[in-house]
Protein backbone atom coordinates (compact mmCIF):
# COMPACT_ATOMS: atom_id res chain seq x y z
CA UNK A 1 0.00 0.00 0.00
CA UNK A 2 1.63 3.41 -0.59
CA UNK A 3 2.07 5.39 1.43
CA UNK A 4 2.99 8.80 -0.86
CA UNK A 5 1.39 9.22 -3.78
CA UNK A 6 2.07 11.89 -6.98
CA UNK A 7 -0.41 12.63 -9.31
CA UNK A 8 0.16 14.25 -12.51
CA UNK A 9 2.61 16.82 -10.60
CA UNK A 10 3.86 19.14 -12.86
CA UNK A 11 6.07 22.62 -11.76
CA UNK A 12 7.11 25.64 -13.95
CA UNK A 13 9.43 27.97 -12.91
CA UNK A 14 8.86 31.12 -15.28
CA UNK A 15 9.28 29.77 -18.68
CA UNK A 16 11.02 26.74 -17.59
CA UNK A 17 9.14 23.60 -17.22
CA UNK A 18 10.94 21.73 -14.29
CA UNK A 19 8.32 18.74 -13.67
CA UNK A 20 5.78 17.56 -16.58
CA UNK A 21 2.85 15.67 -14.85
CA UNK A 22 4.91 13.15 -12.78
CA UNK A 23 3.00 9.75 -11.69
CA UNK A 24 5.00 8.38 -8.53
CA UNK A 25 4.19 6.47 -5.55
CA UNK A 26 6.42 5.29 -2.61
CA UNK A 27 5.17 2.23 -0.31
CA UNK A 28 6.47 1.80 3.30
CA UNK A 29 9.72 -0.07 3.24
CA UNK A 30 10.20 0.39 -0.01
CA UNK A 31 13.43 2.38 -1.30
CA UNK A 32 13.00 4.01 -4.34
CA UNK A 33 16.32 5.33 -6.48
CA UNK A 34 15.62 8.36 -8.56
CA UNK A 35 17.68 9.27 -11.51
CA UNK A 36 18.45 11.90 -13.94
CA UNK A 37 20.74 14.50 -15.43
CA UNK A 38 21.48 17.54 -13.82
CA UNK A 39 18.47 19.98 -14.20
CA UNK A 40 16.02 16.71 -14.63
CA UNK A 41 14.04 18.33 -12.35
CA UNK A 42 15.01 15.43 -9.36
CA UNK A 43 15.74 18.00 -6.57
CA UNK A 44 11.99 20.40 -7.68
CA UNK A 45 10.08 16.96 -7.36
CA UNK A 46 11.97 16.42 -3.79
CA UNK A 47 11.63 19.66 -2.60
CA UNK A 48 7.40 19.57 -3.95
CA UNK A 49 7.23 16.53 -1.65
CA UNK A 50 8.30 18.67 1.31
CA UNK A 51 6.47 21.53 1.08
CA UNK A 52 9.30 23.96 0.42
CA UNK A 53 7.37 24.54 -3.26
CA UNK A 54 3.92 24.36 -4.37
CA UNK A 55 3.67 22.80 -7.69
CA UNK A 56 2.09 24.62 -10.80
CA UNK A 57 -0.54 21.47 -11.00
CA UNK A 58 -1.18 17.60 -9.67
CA UNK A 59 -2.14 16.28 -6.42
CA UNK A 60 -0.82 14.56 -3.49
CA UNK A 61 -1.89 12.06 -1.55
CA UNK A 62 -0.04 10.65 2.09
CA UNK A 63 -1.71 7.80 3.75
CA UNK A 64 -4.46 8.43 1.30
CA UNK A 65 -5.55 11.50 1.99
CA UNK A 66 -4.81 14.48 -0.10
CA UNK A 67 -2.62 16.55 1.69
CA UNK A 68 -1.49 20.38 0.74
CA UNK A 69 2.01 21.57 1.99
CA UNK A 70 1.72 25.09 2.51
CA UNK A 71 5.67 25.02 3.62
CA UNK A 72 7.68 22.73 4.68
CA UNK A 73 6.93 22.54 8.48
CA UNK A 74 3.46 20.86 7.52
CA UNK A 75 5.92 17.89 5.86
CA UNK A 76 7.76 18.01 9.00
CA UNK A 77 4.75 17.52 11.16
CA UNK A 78 3.58 14.39 9.11
CA UNK A 79 6.51 12.69 9.13
CA UNK A 80 8.33 13.36 6.29
CA UNK A 81 11.77 14.42 6.44
CA UNK A 82 14.58 15.48 4.22
CA UNK A 83 18.05 14.99 3.36
CA UNK A 84 18.54 18.35 1.33
CA UNK A 85 21.45 18.25 -1.58
CA UNK A 86 22.70 21.73 0.06
CA UNK A 87 22.58 19.65 3.50
CA UNK A 88 20.51 23.53 4.85
CA UNK A 89 23.49 23.63 8.16
CA UNK A 90 23.74 26.34 9.38
CA UNK A 91 27.96 27.13 9.55
CA UNK A 92 27.30 29.23 12.54
CA UNK A 93 25.94 27.24 14.78
CA UNK A 94 26.82 23.83 16.60
CA UNK A 95 26.19 20.32 14.96
CA UNK A 96 23.79 19.81 17.98
CA UNK A 97 21.97 23.17 17.04
CA UNK A 98 21.82 22.29 13.48
CA UNK A 99 19.97 19.11 14.48
CA UNK A 100 17.77 20.36 16.71
CA UNK A 101 16.40 23.66 14.74
CA UNK A 102 12.95 24.05 14.79
CA UNK A 103 13.23 20.72 17.58
CA UNK A 104 15.02 22.07 20.61
CA UNK A 105 14.85 20.46 23.75
CA UNK A 106 13.76 23.06 26.08
CA UNK A 107 13.92 22.61 30.43
CA UNK A 108 12.24 25.60 32.46
CA UNK A 109 13.69 27.98 34.19
CA UNK A 110 11.59 29.63 36.88
CA UNK A 111 9.02 30.05 34.50
CA UNK A 112 11.28 30.68 31.30
CA UNK A 113 11.80 27.55 28.82
CA UNK A 114 15.07 27.83 27.97
CA UNK A 115 17.92 25.37 25.39
CA UNK A 116 18.24 22.01 27.56
CA UNK A 117 22.34 21.78 26.16
CA UNK A 118 22.86 18.58 27.86
CA UNK A 119 19.71 17.06 26.34
CA UNK A 120 20.48 18.04 23.16
CA UNK A 121 24.00 17.10 23.40
CA UNK A 122 23.49 13.43 24.80
CA UNK A 123 20.92 12.64 21.95
CA UNK A 124 23.23 14.03 19.34
CA UNK A 125 25.95 12.15 20.45
CA UNK A 126 23.95 9.45 20.36
CA UNK A 127 23.22 9.99 17.00
CA UNK A 128 26.39 10.63 15.66
CA UNK A 129 27.45 7.16 17.16
CA UNK A 130 24.58 5.24 15.66
CA UNK A 131 25.99 7.14 12.27
CA UNK A 132 29.63 5.67 13.32
CA UNK A 133 30.22 9.60 12.87
CA UNK A 134 32.82 11.12 14.73
CA UNK A 135 31.46 14.27 14.71
CA UNK A 136 30.88 16.48 17.94
CA UNK A 137 27.85 18.10 19.59
CA UNK A 138 29.75 20.84 20.57
CA UNK A 139 31.19 21.84 17.29
CA UNK A 140 30.23 24.24 15.09
CA UNK A 141 29.48 23.20 11.49
CA UNK A 142 31.87 25.25 9.30
CA UNK A 143 34.95 23.46 11.01
CA UNK A 144 33.55 20.62 9.92
CA UNK A 145 34.78 18.36 6.47
CA UNK A 146 31.95 16.87 4.15
CA UNK A 147 30.95 13.70 5.87
CA UNK A 148 30.95 15.25 9.40
CA UNK A 149 28.37 17.72 8.02
CA UNK A 150 26.18 15.19 5.99
CA UNK A 151 26.10 13.72 9.33
CA UNK A 152 24.36 16.50 10.95
CA UNK A 153 22.19 16.85 8.06
CA UNK A 154 21.19 13.06 8.40
CA UNK A 155 20.91 13.25 12.22
CA UNK A 156 17.93 15.75 11.59
CA UNK A 157 16.05 12.79 10.57
CA UNK A 158 16.78 10.68 13.08
CA UNK A 159 14.82 13.10 15.59
CA UNK A 160 11.37 11.75 15.18
CA UNK A 161 9.68 8.66 13.69
CA UNK A 162 10.17 9.55 10.30
CA UNK A 163 7.30 7.66 7.75
CA UNK A 164 9.19 8.85 4.62
CA UNK A 165 12.68 10.18 4.13
CA UNK A 166 13.96 11.65 1.01
CA UNK A 167 17.77 11.87 0.41
CA UNK A 168 18.71 14.33 -2.32
CA UNK A 169 22.02 13.63 -3.42
CA UNK A 170 23.38 12.41 0.06
CA UNK A 171 26.87 10.61 -1.15
CA UNK A 172 27.90 13.02 -3.30
CA UNK A 173 30.54 15.24 -1.18
CA UNK A 174 32.02 12.16 1.01
CA UNK A 175 34.21 9.40 0.56
CA UNK A 176 33.62 5.94 0.58
CA UNK A 177 33.91 4.76 3.83
CA UNK A 178 31.50 7.04 4.67
CA UNK A 179 29.04 6.22 1.29
CA UNK A 180 28.84 2.77 2.84
CA UNK A 181 27.33 3.77 6.02
CA UNK A 182 24.93 6.12 4.60
CA UNK A 183 23.41 2.87 2.28
CA UNK A 184 23.87 1.02 6.05
CA UNK A 185 21.51 3.94 7.30
CA UNK A 186 18.82 3.47 4.24
CA UNK A 187 18.37 -0.27 4.41
CA UNK A 188 18.11 0.23 8.42
CA UNK A 189 15.31 2.89 7.37
CA UNK A 190 13.77 0.45 5.18
CA UNK A 191 13.60 -2.34 7.69
CA UNK A 192 11.73 -0.11 10.28
CA UNK A 193 9.12 0.59 7.53
CA UNK A 194 10.17 3.94 6.43
CA UNK A 195 9.40 4.72 2.44
CA UNK A 196 13.09 6.17 1.27
CA UNK A 197 13.37 7.78 -1.48
CA UNK A 198 16.97 8.19 -3.08
CA UNK A 199 18.46 10.18 -5.14
CA UNK A 200 21.77 9.69 -6.70
CA UNK A 201 24.48 10.21 -9.37
CA UNK A 202 26.16 7.02 -8.40
CA UNK A 203 24.83 4.33 -9.95
CA UNK A 204 25.59 1.06 -8.07
CA UNK A 205 24.93 3.26 -4.34
CA UNK A 206 21.30 3.44 -5.85
CA UNK A 207 21.45 -0.62 -7.40
CA UNK A 208 22.91 -1.68 -3.95
CA UNK A 209 19.76 -0.34 -1.98
CA UNK A 210 16.97 0.43 -4.42
CA UNK A 211 13.52 -1.47 -4.77
CA UNK A 212 12.66 0.22 -7.56
CA UNK A 213 14.07 2.47 -10.04
CA UNK A 214 12.89 6.12 -11.08
CA UNK A 215 14.34 7.97 -13.84
CA UNK A 216 13.37 11.48 -14.62
CA UNK A 217 14.58 13.45 -18.35
CA UNK A 218 13.73 16.99 -18.93
CA UNK A 219 11.09 16.85 -16.57
CA UNK A 220 9.41 13.73 -16.95
CA UNK A 221 9.53 10.19 -15.56
CA UNK A 222 10.28 7.91 -18.37
CA UNK A 223 10.99 5.27 -16.52
CA UNK A 224 9.97 3.44 -13.24
CA UNK A 225 10.31 -0.25 -12.64
CA UNK A 226 12.03 -2.93 -10.24
CA UNK A 227 15.57 -2.59 -9.88
CA UNK A 228 16.27 -6.41 -10.48
CA UNK A 229 14.52 -6.09 -13.65
CA UNK A 230 16.59 -3.05 -14.90
CA UNK A 231 20.24 -2.57 -14.97
CA UNK A 232 22.34 0.25 -15.12
CA UNK A 233 23.48 0.23 -18.72
CA UNK A 234 19.60 0.30 -19.23
CA UNK A 235 18.83 3.47 -16.43
CA UNK A 236 22.02 4.88 -18.06
CA UNK A 237 20.15 4.83 -21.85
CA UNK A 238 16.98 6.17 -20.49
CA UNK A 239 18.93 9.26 -18.48
CA UNK A 240 20.87 10.02 -21.76
CA UNK A 241 17.90 9.57 -24.03
CA UNK A 242 19.06 6.66 -25.75
CA UNK A 243 16.53 4.68 -24.81
CA UNK A 244 12.96 6.75 -25.45
CA UNK A 245 11.08 4.97 -22.02
CA UNK A 246 10.79 1.83 -20.08
CA UNK B 1 37.87 12.58 28.79
CA UNK B 2 39.54 15.75 28.77
CA UNK B 3 37.67 18.41 27.32
CA UNK B 4 39.82 20.82 25.07
CA UNK B 5 39.54 24.19 25.75
CA UNK B 6 39.21 26.36 23.20
CA UNK B 7 39.23 29.95 22.82
CA UNK B 8 36.90 30.92 19.43
CA UNK B 9 37.20 33.89 17.39
CA UNK B 10 34.37 35.83 19.10
CA UNK B 11 36.17 35.27 22.15
CA UNK B 12 39.46 37.03 20.64
CA UNK B 13 37.36 39.69 19.72
CA UNK B 14 35.95 40.50 23.17
CA UNK B 15 39.77 40.22 24.31
CA UNK B 16 41.37 42.51 22.01
CA UNK B 17 38.08 45.37 22.20
CA UNK B 18 38.97 45.09 26.04
CA UNK B 19 42.37 45.67 25.73
CA UNK B 20 42.00 48.63 23.49
CA UNK B 21 39.00 50.12 25.82
CA UNK B 22 41.94 49.81 28.86
CA UNK B 23 44.47 51.31 26.76
CA UNK B 24 42.18 54.44 25.57
CA UNK B 25 41.04 54.55 28.92
CA UNK B 26 44.63 54.92 30.30
CA UNK B 27 45.48 57.45 27.57
CA UNK B 28 42.60 59.67 28.07
CA UNK B 29 43.11 59.07 31.93
CA UNK B 30 46.77 60.09 31.97
CA UNK B 31 46.51 62.56 28.76
CA UNK B 32 44.15 65.09 30.60
CA UNK B 33 42.94 66.45 33.87
CA UNK B 34 39.57 65.49 34.69
CA UNK B 35 38.90 62.23 32.82
CA UNK B 36 39.27 60.22 35.71
CA UNK B 37 37.15 61.32 38.18
CA UNK B 38 33.41 60.02 39.32
CA UNK B 39 31.57 62.79 37.47
CA UNK B 40 32.92 61.86 33.94
CA UNK B 41 33.20 58.47 34.54
CA UNK B 42 29.15 58.88 35.58
CA UNK B 43 28.51 61.31 31.97
CA UNK B 44 30.39 58.32 30.01
CA UNK B 45 27.73 55.78 31.39
CA UNK B 46 24.88 57.65 30.76
CA UNK B 47 25.56 58.46 27.23
CA UNK B 48 26.54 54.74 26.61
CA UNK B 49 23.69 53.71 28.03
CA UNK B 50 21.22 55.47 25.91
CA UNK B 51 23.38 53.64 23.28
CA UNK B 52 23.17 50.69 24.83
CA UNK B 53 19.77 50.48 24.94
CA UNK B 54 19.03 50.13 21.39
CA UNK B 55 22.69 48.47 20.52
CA UNK B 56 21.99 45.26 22.15
CA UNK B 57 18.54 44.39 20.25
CA UNK B 58 20.35 46.52 17.20
CA UNK B 59 22.85 43.14 17.16
CA UNK B 60 20.32 40.65 16.99
CA UNK B 61 18.81 42.91 13.46
CA UNK B 62 22.55 42.88 12.54
CA UNK B 63 23.11 39.23 12.85
CA UNK B 64 19.81 38.57 10.80
CA UNK B 65 21.34 40.17 8.14
CA UNK B 66 19.09 43.51 8.26
CA UNK B 67 19.57 47.45 9.84
CA UNK B 68 18.17 50.23 11.19
CA UNK B 69 19.16 53.54 10.66
CA UNK B 70 16.13 55.09 11.38
CA UNK B 71 17.02 55.22 15.11
CA UNK B 72 17.89 59.04 16.10
CA UNK B 73 14.75 60.06 14.36
CA UNK B 74 12.51 57.55 15.78
CA UNK B 75 13.91 58.64 19.55
CA UNK B 76 12.91 62.13 18.55
CA UNK B 77 9.41 61.41 17.98
CA UNK B 78 8.63 59.10 20.91
CA UNK B 79 9.97 61.23 23.14
CA UNK B 80 7.95 64.14 21.07
CA UNK B 81 5.15 62.09 20.83
CA UNK B 82 4.97 60.84 24.81
CA UNK B 83 4.90 64.77 25.67
CA UNK B 84 2.40 65.19 23.20
CA UNK B 85 0.39 62.40 25.04
CA UNK B 86 1.15 63.84 28.51
CA UNK B 87 0.31 67.63 28.00
CA UNK B 88 -1.90 68.03 24.81
CA UNK B 89 -4.25 64.69 25.94
CA UNK B 90 -3.54 64.68 29.61
CA UNK B 91 -2.83 61.12 29.91
CA UNK B 92 -0.86 60.06 32.75
CA UNK B 93 2.63 59.50 32.01
CA UNK B 94 2.31 55.14 32.14
CA UNK B 95 -0.38 55.67 29.91
CA UNK B 96 1.51 57.86 27.69
CA UNK B 97 4.58 55.69 27.84
CA UNK B 98 2.48 52.43 27.39
CA UNK B 99 1.36 53.15 23.99
CA UNK B 100 4.73 54.97 22.98
CA UNK B 101 6.14 51.27 23.66
CA UNK B 102 2.88 49.64 21.84
CA UNK B 103 3.89 52.54 18.72
CA UNK B 104 7.50 51.26 18.41
CA UNK B 105 6.13 48.09 18.24
CA UNK B 106 3.94 48.72 15.65
CA UNK B 107 7.01 50.99 13.65
CA UNK B 108 9.09 47.69 13.78
CA UNK B 109 6.42 45.73 12.89
CA UNK B 110 5.80 47.80 9.71
CA UNK B 111 9.94 48.01 8.79
CA UNK B 112 9.30 44.29 9.29
CA UNK B 113 6.73 43.64 6.70
CA UNK B 114 7.85 45.84 4.12
CA UNK B 115 11.02 43.82 4.16
CA UNK B 116 9.33 40.50 4.17
CA UNK B 117 6.47 40.71 2.49
CA UNK B 118 7.04 43.46 -0.01
CA UNK B 119 10.68 42.84 -0.19
CA UNK B 120 11.71 46.53 0.54
CA UNK B 121 15.50 46.68 2.15
CA UNK B 122 15.26 47.62 5.51
CA UNK B 123 17.70 49.65 4.76
CA UNK B 124 15.47 51.76 2.50
CA UNK B 125 12.58 51.90 4.85
CA UNK B 126 14.48 52.74 7.86
CA UNK B 127 16.07 55.41 5.36
CA UNK B 128 12.86 56.74 4.59
CA UNK B 129 11.53 56.81 8.51
CA UNK B 130 14.98 58.60 9.12
CA UNK B 131 13.68 61.16 7.19
CA UNK B 132 9.73 61.15 7.74
CA UNK B 133 10.37 60.98 11.45
CA UNK B 134 12.81 64.03 11.88
CA UNK B 135 10.81 65.52 10.06
CA UNK B 136 7.45 65.31 11.65
CA UNK B 137 8.54 65.91 15.43
CA UNK B 138 10.42 69.19 13.47
CA UNK B 139 7.21 70.02 12.41
CA UNK B 140 4.81 68.88 14.90
CA UNK B 141 6.83 70.68 17.47
CA UNK B 142 7.85 73.75 15.37
CA UNK B 143 11.12 73.35 16.11
CA UNK B 144 10.85 74.06 19.67
CA UNK B 145 11.00 71.97 23.27
CA UNK B 146 7.72 70.81 24.95
CA UNK B 147 8.61 71.10 28.21
CA UNK B 148 7.33 68.91 30.68
CA UNK B 149 7.19 69.54 34.67
CA UNK B 150 6.41 66.31 36.21
CA UNK B 151 9.38 66.49 38.52
CA UNK B 152 9.43 62.65 40.36
CA UNK B 153 9.86 61.23 37.04
CA UNK B 154 12.11 63.61 35.80
CA UNK B 155 14.72 63.16 38.82
CA UNK B 156 13.89 59.64 39.15
CA UNK B 157 14.34 58.64 34.92
CA UNK B 158 16.91 61.28 34.43
CA UNK B 159 18.75 61.34 37.66
CA UNK B 160 20.72 58.51 39.69
CA UNK B 161 20.03 55.37 41.62
CA UNK B 162 22.42 53.69 44.13
CA UNK B 163 25.20 55.44 42.56
CA UNK B 164 24.81 55.33 39.14
CA UNK B 165 22.21 56.89 36.76
CA UNK B 166 18.87 55.23 36.51
CA UNK B 167 19.26 54.85 32.74
CA UNK B 168 22.43 53.13 33.49
CA UNK B 169 21.02 50.78 35.65
CA UNK B 170 18.60 50.10 33.00
CA UNK B 171 20.69 49.61 30.53
CA UNK B 172 22.55 46.77 32.46
CA UNK B 173 19.43 45.04 32.79
CA UNK B 174 18.68 45.54 29.45
CA UNK B 175 22.06 43.60 28.40
CA UNK B 176 21.05 40.95 30.81
CA UNK B 177 18.21 39.75 29.08
CA UNK B 178 19.41 39.68 25.53
CA UNK B 179 22.71 38.06 26.78
CA UNK B 180 20.08 35.69 28.28
CA UNK B 181 17.94 35.55 24.66
CA UNK B 182 21.25 35.25 23.09
CA UNK B 183 22.80 32.30 24.24
CA UNK B 184 19.94 30.37 26.38
CA UNK B 185 16.72 30.36 24.43
CA UNK B 186 14.86 28.89 21.25
CA UNK B 187 14.58 32.75 20.01
CA UNK B 188 18.41 33.74 20.32
CA UNK B 189 19.41 30.43 18.36
CA UNK B 190 16.64 30.89 15.80
CA UNK B 191 18.31 34.39 15.28
CA UNK B 192 22.09 33.10 14.62
CA UNK B 193 20.01 30.49 12.55
CA UNK B 194 18.65 32.98 10.11
CA UNK B 195 21.54 34.97 10.19
CA UNK B 196 23.88 31.95 9.08
CA UNK B 197 21.56 30.81 6.35
CA UNK B 198 18.52 32.09 5.59
CA UNK B 199 17.86 29.83 2.75
CA UNK B 200 18.64 26.57 4.72
CA UNK B 201 16.99 27.85 8.07
CA UNK B 202 13.46 28.19 5.60
CA UNK B 203 14.08 24.93 4.16
CA UNK B 204 13.99 23.03 7.40
CA UNK B 205 11.09 25.13 8.53
CA UNK B 206 11.92 27.87 10.50
CA UNK B 207 9.72 31.50 10.15
CA UNK B 208 12.93 33.48 9.13
CA UNK B 209 10.14 36.78 8.28
CA UNK B 210 8.82 36.11 11.77
CA UNK B 211 12.47 36.07 13.78
CA UNK B 212 13.49 39.29 11.40
CA UNK B 213 9.99 40.99 12.49
CA UNK B 214 10.71 39.99 15.20
CA UNK B 215 13.86 41.49 15.97
CA UNK B 216 12.97 44.41 13.98
CA UNK B 217 10.22 45.42 16.56
CA UNK B 218 12.46 44.97 19.55
CA UNK B 219 14.77 47.40 18.50
CA UNK B 220 11.75 49.86 17.23
CA UNK B 221 10.40 49.34 20.65
CA UNK B 222 13.78 50.39 22.49
CA UNK B 223 14.20 53.26 20.30
CA UNK B 224 10.99 54.87 21.51
CA UNK B 225 12.12 54.15 25.65
CA UNK B 226 15.09 56.04 24.71
CA UNK B 227 12.76 58.24 23.21
CA UNK B 228 11.19 58.06 26.78
CA UNK B 229 14.02 58.44 28.89
CA UNK B 230 15.58 61.46 26.94
CA UNK B 231 12.30 63.37 27.73
CA UNK B 232 12.98 62.62 31.73
CA UNK B 233 16.43 63.82 31.03
CA UNK B 234 16.42 67.18 29.03
CA UNK B 235 12.48 67.89 30.81
CA UNK B 236 10.81 68.30 27.61
CA UNK B 237 9.96 66.44 23.72
CA UNK B 238 12.54 68.02 21.58
CA UNK B 239 12.80 67.32 17.95
CA UNK B 240 16.37 67.53 17.78
CA UNK B 241 17.49 64.77 20.25
CA UNK B 242 19.11 61.80 19.40
CA UNK B 243 21.20 63.02 16.36
CA UNK B 244 23.53 61.10 14.74
CA UNK B 245 22.49 58.49 17.55
CA UNK B 246 21.68 55.50 14.68
CA UNK B 247 25.39 56.27 13.87
CA UNK B 248 26.98 55.46 17.23
CA UNK B 249 24.35 52.20 18.01
CA UNK B 250 25.52 51.00 14.71
CA UNK B 251 29.28 51.38 15.15
CA UNK B 252 28.85 49.81 18.85
CA UNK B 253 27.60 46.82 17.52
CA UNK B 254 29.72 46.96 14.56
CA UNK B 255 33.29 47.46 16.86
CA UNK B 256 31.79 44.90 19.40
CA UNK B 257 32.54 42.13 16.55
CA UNK B 258 29.07 42.39 15.14
CA UNK B 259 29.38 41.11 11.07
CA UNK B 260 27.51 43.47 8.97
CA UNK B 261 26.91 40.26 6.70
CA UNK B 262 24.95 38.58 9.54
CA UNK B 263 25.69 35.67 11.33
CA UNK B 264 28.11 36.18 14.01
CA UNK B 265 27.98 38.64 17.25
CA UNK B 266 28.09 38.33 20.82
CA UNK B 267 26.03 40.85 23.50
CA UNK B 268 29.29 40.87 25.32
CA UNK B 269 31.05 42.26 22.34
CA UNK B 270 28.38 45.16 21.83
CA UNK B 271 28.49 46.52 25.41
CA UNK B 272 32.35 46.43 24.89
CA UNK B 273 31.83 48.73 21.87
CA UNK B 274 29.08 50.72 23.77
CA UNK B 275 31.71 51.72 25.97
CA UNK B 276 34.43 52.34 23.91
CA UNK B 277 32.56 54.71 21.22
CA UNK B 278 31.28 56.57 24.68
CA UNK B 279 34.66 56.42 25.85
CA UNK B 280 36.20 57.63 22.43
CA UNK B 281 33.37 60.53 22.22
CA UNK B 282 34.36 61.95 25.72
CA UNK B 283 37.71 61.53 25.48
CA UNK B 284 38.14 63.33 22.58
CA UNK B 285 36.51 66.24 24.29
CA UNK B 286 38.67 66.60 27.01
CA UNK B 287 41.70 66.47 24.56
CA UNK B 288 39.68 69.76 23.19
CA UNK B 289 38.86 68.51 19.86
CA UNK B 290 36.20 70.25 17.87
CA UNK B 291 33.03 68.49 18.49
CA UNK B 292 32.81 67.91 14.18
CA UNK B 293 36.25 66.20 14.21
CA UNK B 294 34.87 64.02 17.10
CA UNK B 295 32.42 62.82 13.90
CA UNK B 296 35.33 62.27 11.56
CA UNK B 297 37.46 60.15 14.17
CA UNK B 298 34.22 58.52 14.83
CA UNK B 299 34.19 58.04 11.30
CA UNK B 300 37.78 56.51 10.72
CA UNK B 301 36.94 53.77 13.99
CA UNK B 302 33.93 52.21 12.40
CA UNK B 303 36.06 52.25 9.35
CA UNK B 304 38.78 50.29 10.86
CA UNK B 305 36.41 48.16 12.85
CA UNK B 306 34.93 47.27 9.97
CA UNK B 307 38.13 46.21 7.91
CA UNK B 308 39.41 44.26 11.31
CA UNK B 309 36.02 42.42 11.49
CA UNK B 310 36.14 41.50 7.69
CA UNK B 311 39.64 40.25 8.44
CA UNK B 312 39.66 38.70 11.63
CA UNK B 313 35.61 37.41 12.23
CA UNK B 314 33.98 37.03 8.62
CA UNK B 315 36.14 34.75 6.66
CA UNK B 316 36.58 32.60 9.69
CA UNK B 317 33.36 32.36 11.71
CA UNK B 318 30.50 33.51 9.76
CA UNK B 319 27.73 31.82 8.15
CA UNK B 320 26.66 30.40 4.64
CA UNK B 321 27.42 33.07 1.88
CA UNK B 322 24.05 32.37 0.17
CA UNK B 323 20.97 34.22 0.74
N1 LIG C 1 14.01 28.03 -7.54
C1 LIG C 1 14.13 27.88 -8.87
N2 LIG C 1 13.86 28.93 -9.69
C2 LIG C 1 13.93 28.80 -11.01
N3 LIG C 1 14.30 27.68 -11.66
C3 LIG C 1 14.58 26.61 -10.90
C4 LIG C 1 14.52 26.65 -9.49
N4 LIG C 1 14.86 25.42 -9.01
C5 LIG C 1 15.12 24.66 -10.08
N5 LIG C 1 14.96 25.36 -11.23
C6 LIG C 1 15.12 24.83 -12.58
O1 LIG C 1 14.36 23.65 -12.70
C7 LIG C 1 15.07 22.67 -13.43
C8 LIG C 1 15.23 21.42 -12.59
O2 LIG C 1 16.14 21.67 -11.53
P1 LIG C 1 16.45 20.64 -10.37
O3 LIG C 1 15.17 20.11 -9.85
O4 LIG C 1 17.36 21.30 -9.40
O5 LIG C 1 17.22 19.49 -11.17
P2 LIG C 1 18.09 18.28 -10.63
O6 LIG C 1 17.99 18.23 -9.15
O7 LIG C 1 17.51 17.09 -11.28
O8 LIG C 1 19.50 18.52 -11.06
C9 LIG C 1 16.39 23.29 -13.84
O9 LIG C 1 16.24 23.81 -15.16
C10 LIG C 1 16.56 24.42 -12.85
O10 LIG C 1 17.30 25.47 -13.43
MG1 LIG D 1 19.42 18.40 -7.66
Amino acid sequence: MSILKLENISKSFGAVQALDGVNLSLDAGEVLGLMGDNGAGKSTLVKIIAGNFKQSSGSISFENQNVEFLKPMDARNKGIEVVYQDLALCDNLTAASNIFLTREITKSFGFIPILNFSKMFQRAKDIFKELKSETLPEEEVRMMSGGQRQAVAIGRTKLSQAKVVLLDEPTAAISVRQVAEVLELIKQLKKQGVAVLIISHRMPDVFAVSDRIAVLRRGKLVANKKANESSPEEVTALITGAIESA
Amino acid sequence: MKKKVKIKVSNLHEIGLLIALISVLLIFGFSTENFFTQRNFMSILRSASYVGLVAFPMTFVLITREIDISVGPAVAWSGVFFVILVKWFEFNYTFAAFIVLAWGLFLGYFIGIARTKLMIPTFITTLALWSALRGYSLFITEGRPLAISNKPFRYFFGGDVLGLPTVTWIMLMVFFIFWFLSKYTVLGTNIYAVGGNPKAARSIGLNVDKIKIITLMITSMFSALVGILFVARVSSGNSTVGEGMEFDVIAAVVVGGTALGGAVGTMTGTLLGVLFIAMISNGLIHWGIDPDLNKVVKGIIIFLAVVINSNVTFKKNSGNKEE
